[in-house]
């Protein structure tokens, strides 16, 4: 019977059900789009934020980042290099794999000389170059192996001073050894990388006789700045001989800003949330307005207040919820186009936005209702008179 | 007479006002606040974006090779070439000065002896500005140095005062120096080679050791001075090797991609007035002859991808907050309208014409719009303000210019949602509806 009520009550007023739905179902998308995107974004805009480079580094313990260098200052013995070990350290890293390490590679630096004038050689994993800086601009072509021998990348003033092309060959001398190099690229970074050298690891450590030695190990890893301390300290954790700090000039940056854009979105849609549930609210509260006249029928009939109240809460959970589940289809439908066109990816759909939406929706809408509650109270003579 | 309808219908019964003022209010508060702060925030997000430090780079032309790991210039001091700090004042003379947030100039001095009380060790000497006051060739003094394009070094202790013989040592130098370092301690310092042959003697410079920076780069390992004494001890008067300048830029867009030479004039002006990264470097050439300036590209390209995400994020949740403002206002409207059948359908049975009800109705929904709109304009300024505390630390001023808009947009979303029930009661008889059926 109350079943069979509620049901009659839903086919009823085709119109008046059909604009309350409309309501609620906008609602509902408008909420599940936002809350979707809103969930998604620290993940999209952490992963933008890699293309800061490199955000943390492993270096000896004692000594900075020149540790590794011959030349001017290792001459007048002012520092003693200290070296990494690199099978030390590529097998902690392999034991602490996680998938947020967007790019790792491992630096040796030198200082060579090119026709007497000396610039600095930096060995590394070539393949991992544009994966570490992916801004940076490359005229020519990346070196995609990370053992090749006789090809390197050289960055834009060191290709002005030197006349250098992609193509062209470099000659570079360190203490009595050369090393014949085939320019595959040159860098343009901005930075003083434009001033450098890069070749594959094993040809610095062939020119300064080290077989098994690194200065220092970058690694990008995406996350928040907590996130990237953790792994940091879990590093360190593995690696008690070296020093493994997160380079805070990016780590902190992208800590703040990623805090600020998700405090400014989330008050956004907590507005939109209140102005959405508003929105319920009235068409609820004029579709229980008009069945002001069915209340005082009921009454006048012996129907209990509760049992009349309870029906048209039931009518009002079911719209809520029909219209709840309709809006989250077509939000997180609006959540994939929203990830194109901020993201240019699709953005994940996250289901637990379904309960979360439809709960919210039937409480609004139950909300909504209540003014009939008030209504109970009017004799029935009075309304039915229509007054 | 029709003044009167309306007017006794606010006096006589303002409970059925209640819902759609509500409504208006909230709704044009929460319209007005993210608008002024979807207006505010490319500027608001472009200085959170100069936490990351400089994004520009200046050096001298003619130059050789730097020899620069990790920061730090091991080239000697008399190689290579220098940049005058007395030009830096120019800085605040180009188009967009205001841009220029702040610069600092590098001198590092490789390799340079130095001794505590009983220990003595060689060291990277760094000169920079902290806080130093740049005169400016229009009159005034601009404040700039480390504060402003590297914020994100701490120090424990205090930095050295501008001028004053005190230095700041490295976090890692201080545990590796001889015998360690610590705040108070002197530090001696000796003067270049050719400045000994200059004088015929050796000269130490006395430094007090005023606090322990981290840097978490190259600066860690070495020793940071005022410049002017970094100067001296390399014998390089008034000369630098390196500046950081920290500008406000806009996004990158097609007429900042192309070549400055091939835009037509019109193009040139529009490309020079704006604030474009290659515009503000190639200002910054002009007026420091020598240099070559260049966008640190892994912070300019980041910074000009990411703003013009969150700012598109925050323009389609503006739309969203719009729509769902639009959605609620002409939700009560029409509420409103369904609840008063009865009285149309008294007016209509005394004679009032659809039009006449229509227009007593609309009145009434005008009214509310622009009294509710005003209401929302002034809740939603303050709301701006909160959210701008809340979210950049300092807050949104109110824009007068959105009045008009939010104005407007009341009125529409009421007319429209109460437009809809009216043409519904037009075709109703007033019998049935008087009978209450």
């Amino acid at each position: 019977m109350f079943g069979r009520i509620v049901w009659k009550m839903l086919r009823g007023g085709k119109g008046r059900i059909f604009v309350a739905l409309l309501a609620v179902t906008s609602g509902a998308a408008v909420i599940s789009a936002l809350l979707n995107v809103q969930f998604d974004m620290q993940h999209r805009l952490a992963e933008e934020f890699r293309t800061l480079g490199a955000n943390i580094v492993i270096a000896p313990a004692s000594g900075g980042e020149a540790s590794g260098l011959g030349g001017p200052s290792a001459s007048t013995g002012a520092t003693v290099p200290i070296l990494l070990n690199e099978t030390a350290i590529g097998s902690a890293l392999e034991a602490n794999r996680s998938p947020d390490v967007v790019a790792s590679a491992p630096f040796l630096f030198a200082i060579a000389h090119v026709e007497q004038t000396p610039v600095v050689l930096a060995g590394t994993w070539a393949d991992q170059i544009p994966r570490l800086n992916p801004t940076w601009k490359l005229d020519g072509q990346w070196i995609d192996s990370r053992t090749d021998e006789s090809l390197c990348l050289v960055g834009r003033t060191v290709a002005r001073q030197f006349q250098l092309s992609p193509g062209s060959n470099v000659t570079l001398n360190y203490i009595g050894r050369t090393a014949r190099l085939h320019v595959a690229g040159i860098i343009d970074s901005g930075t003083a990388e434009d001033d450098q050298v890069f070749v594959n690891l094993p040809v610095v450590q062939g020119l300064i006789g080290t077989t098994n030695g690194v200065g220092l190990w970058q690694l990008s890893v995406s996350g928040t700045s907590a996130n990237i301390g953790a792994y940091a300290a879990r590093l360190a954790a593995a690696l008690p001989a070296a020093s493994v700090r997160p380079i805070r000039e990016v780590t902190e940056a992208e800590g703040n800003l990623l805090h600020r854009t998700r405090l400014l979105i989330a008050s956004m849609v907590a507005l939109i949330l209140v102005l959405t549930a508003l929105c319920v609210l009235a068409t609820m509260a004029a579709l229980a307005m008009e069945r002001r006249e069915d209340v005082g029928l009921m009454k006048a009939l012996g129907g209990s207040i509760a049992r009349i109240v309870s029906l048209f809460l039931a009518e009002v959970s079911v719209l809520g919820a029909a219209g709840g589940l309709i809006g989250c289809i077509i939000g997180i439908l609006l959540a994939q186009w929203m990830g194109q066109r901020v993201f240019d990816t699709s953005i994940a759909p996250r289901w637990e936005i379904f309960p979360l939406t439809i709960a919210m929706m039937v409480v609004v809408a139950l909300a909504g209702a209540l003014p009939l509650r008030l209504l109970g109270k009017v004799k029935p003579a009075v309304i039915l008179r229509g007054e | 007479m029709f003044a009167r309808l309306v007017g006794e219908s606010f006096v006589r019964n303002p409970r059925r006002k209640v819902l759609t003022a509500a409504a208006l209010v909230l709704g044009m508060a929460v319209a007005t606040a993210t608008l002024t702060v979807a207006l505010e925030v490319g500027d608001r997000m472009a200085r959170e974006f100069r936490s990351l430090g400089a994004n520009l780079l200046v050096t001298p032309k003619s130059d050789t090779l730097p020899l620069e790991i990790g920061g730090v210039d091991y080239r000697p001091v008399d190689e290579g070439a220098y940049l005058n700090e007395s030009d830096l004042g120019k800085l605040k003379t180009i188009f967009w000065r205001h841009n220029i947030l702040g610069f600092t100039p590098f001198l590092d001095v490789p390799d340079v002896f130095s001794s505590s009380h009983q220990n003595a060790g060689r060291v990277t000497v760094i000169g920079t500005w902290y806080e130093h006051e740049v005169p400016v060739p229009d009159g005034t003094r601009f404040k700039t140095g480390l504060s402003v394009t590297h914020p994100w070094w701490t120090i424990q202790g205090r930095w050295f005062r501008d001028g004053a013989p005190e230095c700041v040592i490295g976090k890692t130098l201080a545990q590796k120096y001889p015998g360690g370092i610590s705040i108070g301690q002197t530090i001696y310092l000796q003067m270049e080679v050719s400045d000994a042959r200059r004088y015929g003697a050796m000269r130490l410079l006395p430094f007090v050791v005023t606090g322990i920076a981290s840097t978490g780069s190259a600066e860690d390992d070495a020793m940071l001075v005022p410049l002017s004494f970094a100067q001296e001890i390399s014998y390089h008067p008034g000369q630098f090797r390196q500046l950081f300048v920290s500008a406000l830029t806009k996004p990158a867009d097609a007429l900042a991609a192309r070549d400055p030479k091939s835009l037509t004039p019109t193009e040139y002006d529009r490309w020079f007035c704006s604030p474009y990264i290659s515009s503000i470097s190639y200002q910054i050439e002009q007026v420091l002859p020598g240099t070559d300036v260049h966008a640190i590209r892994k912070v300019a390209d980041s910074e000009g991808r990411i703003l013009s995400r969150i700012s598109t994020l925050l323009w389609i949740v503006t739309l969203a907050a719009l729509i769902a403002a639009a959605l609620a206002v002409g939700a009560t409207s029409a509420a409103t309208v369904i609840e008063r059948r009865g009285e149309i359908g008294i007016m209509k049975a005394i004679g009032a014409t659809n039009a006449l009800v229509n227009s007593i109705f609309l009145t009434e929904q005008l009214m509310l719009a622009v009294a509710g709109g005003a209401a929302g304009f002034v809740l939603g300024a303050v709301l701006a303000r909160v959210l701008g505390s809340s979210v950049f630390g300092s807050p949104a001023p109110p824009r007068l210019v959105l009045l008009p808009v939010v104005l407007g947009l009341a009125a529409l979303v009421a007319l429209i949602g109460s437009l809809i029930p009216l043409r519904r009661a037009a075709h109703f008889d007033p019998a049935p509806i008087l009978r209450g059926e």
